[in-house]
């Protein structure tokens, strides 16, 4: 059994799967997650090394300070790599033209940075839930009256809505 | 209770108690209809007191009987005439032995066993799913010689003169023609005719995601550690011997040790064997010694090699899919598949898959082997230019969608003395025995169209669904 931030995995289960056990993280950025550590799509959590755990937990514990992906050079058709003997060369930097016009775009890996999981991501809810209140619109009166919110029949039914909403949702 | 202490003793000398001699079942009789000496019981078991009832205090003495004979004597085995008791008899099938000496034309449409060495080059690289489900059912892995596998092996010996530049082959046809097989045929031919033998019977392994990858600088593709101390490993066990004769031509860095210049190359493999992380190195040296050296003639063949031109499942940081030719081994494949690199004598063979729609074979491919394209398509469909470099130069080898009467025949023979065929009964002495005959072989045969997977699966092991 694997420990990251708190969250027991199965060792049995597939790692893409078990990341999904983190809130906030569903299948697609379980699998994003998989392909940022390189972690190949059959991976079981007893076959991580300790320095993909450990790049994992480096991550997950807060993406937005996590660095960005280095460039990947791809090898041509005709490429010859260096002798064993030889240093490595360095890896060029990322072939863009960055001016006012032609801002960098950020590439889809590093869209992971702004991921939000456990208890930053429940404490965002519960703030986006305290400002519609607190600005008095039909959503956050809602949510007080503990009703449904997105226009549903509140006659019939409604049990859901007026078993879980609430102002202070997710404390 | 001294009685039955007595008794247990008098029953250790009449009959030695055999608890420790394991229980192996005869041969030739699988099923629990066996005596096994001294493992009777002479007494009854003693029955629990009933303490605290009106049966107790009523209950008569019971008596220890000891029986003659126990209540439930299995039969002899020499009672067991009848058929149904024979089922569990696995008679191993007498067949010719697979030899590059006994290929030559008269060959064609008998059926050989493959040989069954330590080091057999089937038993370490493995099999196809498709030969592997056959050959768990028959009772000895064999194959039937076709007239394409005659005309292949003669192409192999001419190869093995020449660079592998020159013989670049890729059996194609269409799905459950033998392809498969036949290389399996033409991996055995060659390494029992003392050539160097790389062969990869599962190609999709390497681009379907199913073992660790990692990107490498040097190299600027991404590495598969795991895989390739395995193929390391399958490739030591068959050409040991002949890698003992060939040495290192300069010193090899690894990590945490160097090979010297030199050296054996059996003691280069070794190394990547016993250590993961250099396990991709090494194979690369290997594979770059093997390409220097001409005492031996080098065969690589790849099943599913279609899967080499295109895109992998695997996915770079930034979830981009991989093309297949920035992956270590797939590039090595593709590189003497396009004659960049060359063994001086030698060939490379690759067999297309048909099974996985997630790797079909590509435009470019089809193009280069002079092939129909997949789908209609005309010159404004994008073809990578890099696979159309890769596929330049590569000759296609069309494998026969039917196979002939005769090899048919053959192969109906085989099953049909594994016990494998479940219908045309005929009652003798008085119970339904299996008699397969002429109509039911050509029945099938012509449901099957020829096609040997077809005749195999859906005909002759159908048959069992008629019990």
């Amino acid at each position: 059994m694997v420990h990251i931030l708190g969250t027991l995995l199965p060792e049995k289960q597939l790692v893409k799967f078990a990341l999904t056990h983190f809130y906030g993280v569903g299948h697609l950025t379980a699998a994003r997650l998989c392909a940022r550590t390189q972690i190949h799509d059959r991976c079981k959590i007893r076959e991580l090394t300790p320095s993909q755990i450990t790049s994992l937990t480096g991550f997950l514990s807060s993406p937005s300070t996590a660095s960005t992906l280095p460039h990947f050079p791809l090898a041509t058709p005709d490429y010859v790599p260096p002798r064993l003997s030889e240093p490595i060369p360095a890896a060029p930097r990322r072939p863009t033209t960055v001016d006012a016009s032609n801002p960098e775009k950020e590439l889809p890996g590093d869209k992971l940075r702004g991921l939000r999981i456990g208890a930053e991501l429940r404490r965002d809810i519960r703030d986006n839930i305290a400002h519609l209140r607190n600005i008095g619109s039909y959503v956050g009166l809602r949510h007080a009256l503990g009703f449904p919110v997105r226009g549903q029949r509140s006659r019939p039914n409604a049990h859901t809505a007026r078993k879980l909403n609430r102002v202070v949702r997710y404390a | 209770m001294p009685s039955l202490a007595t008794t247990r003793c008098s029953f250790r000398f009449t009959v030695p108690l055999s608890r420790s001699r394991p229980c192996l079942p005869p041969i030739g009789q699988t099923r629990g209809y066996v005596v096994r000496p001294g493992d009777t019981r002479k007494t009854a078991l003693k029955t629990p007191q009933i303490r605290n009832s009106f049966k107790a205090k009523h209950a008569p003495a019971s008596k220890k009987k000891a029986f003659a004979t126990p209540p439930y004597t299995p039969m002899p085995t020499n009672q067991l005439t009848k058929s149904i008791f024979k089922t569990g008899e696995r008679v191993e099938l007498e067949l010719p032995t697979f030899s590059p000496k006994v290929m030559n034309d008269d060959s064609v449409g008998r059926v050989l066993a493959f040989p069954k060495a330590k080091n057999e080059a089937m038993r370490a690289f493995g099999v196809p799913e498709s030969a592997l489900h056959d050959f768990r059912i028959l009772s000895r892995p064999c194959s039937v010689v076709r007239d394409v596998t005659i005309s292949t092996f003669n192409v192999l010996d001419a190869a093995g003169q020449k660079s592998s530049r020159d013989t670049r082959l890729m059996m194609t046809g269409p799905t459950g023609c033998g392809k498969s097989y036949l290389l399996l045929q033409t991996v055995e031919y060659a390494a029992h005719s003392d050539w160097i033998v790389l062969y990869i019977p599962r190609g999709l392994s390497l681009v379907d995601s199913s073992r660790d990858y990692a990107y490498d600088l040097r190299t600027q593709t991404y590495l598969q550690p795991e895989f390739s101390a395995q193929l390391l490993r399958r490739f030591l066990s068959v050409n040991e011997r002949l890698t003992n004769m060939l040495k290192t031509r300069e010193q090899v860095p690894l990590q945490g040790r160097s090979v010297p210049a030199g050296s054996r190359l059996t003691a280069l493999v070794k190394a990547g064997v016993d250590d993961v992380n250099n396990a991709p190195v090494v194979l690369s040296v290997l594979i770059d010694e093997l390409s220097q050296q001409s005492t031996h003639p080098v065969l690589l063949a790849v099943d599913d090699m279609q899967a080499m031109y295109g895109y992998s499942m695997y996915r770079d940081p930034h979830y981009r899919q991989i093309m297949a030719q920035h992956l270590a081994i797939p590039r090595m494949i593709l590189q003497y598949a396009s004659g960049k690199k060359a063994f001086p004598r030698g060939a490379v063979i690759g067999a297309a898959g048909t099974q996985h729609t997630a790797f079909k074979m590509p435009l470019e491919l089809c193009e280069a082997l002079g092939l129909p394209p997949p789908r209609s398509t005309g010159p404004y469909a994008k073809r990578s230019s890099d696979i159309v470099d890769f596929a330049r130069g590569l000759q296609n080898l069309p494998v026969s969608p039917r196979m002939s009467v005769s090899e048919a025949a053959s192969l109906f023979e085989v099953w049909m003395q594994d016990n494998a065929l479940h219908t045309g009964q005929v009652r003798v002495d008085d119970e339904l025995r299996s008699m397969p005959n002429d109509e039911l072989f050509m029945t099938k045969y012509a449901e099957a169209d020829g096609n040997p997977r077809a005749f195999v699966r859906n005909g002759l092991l159908a048959t069992q669904s008629t019990i």
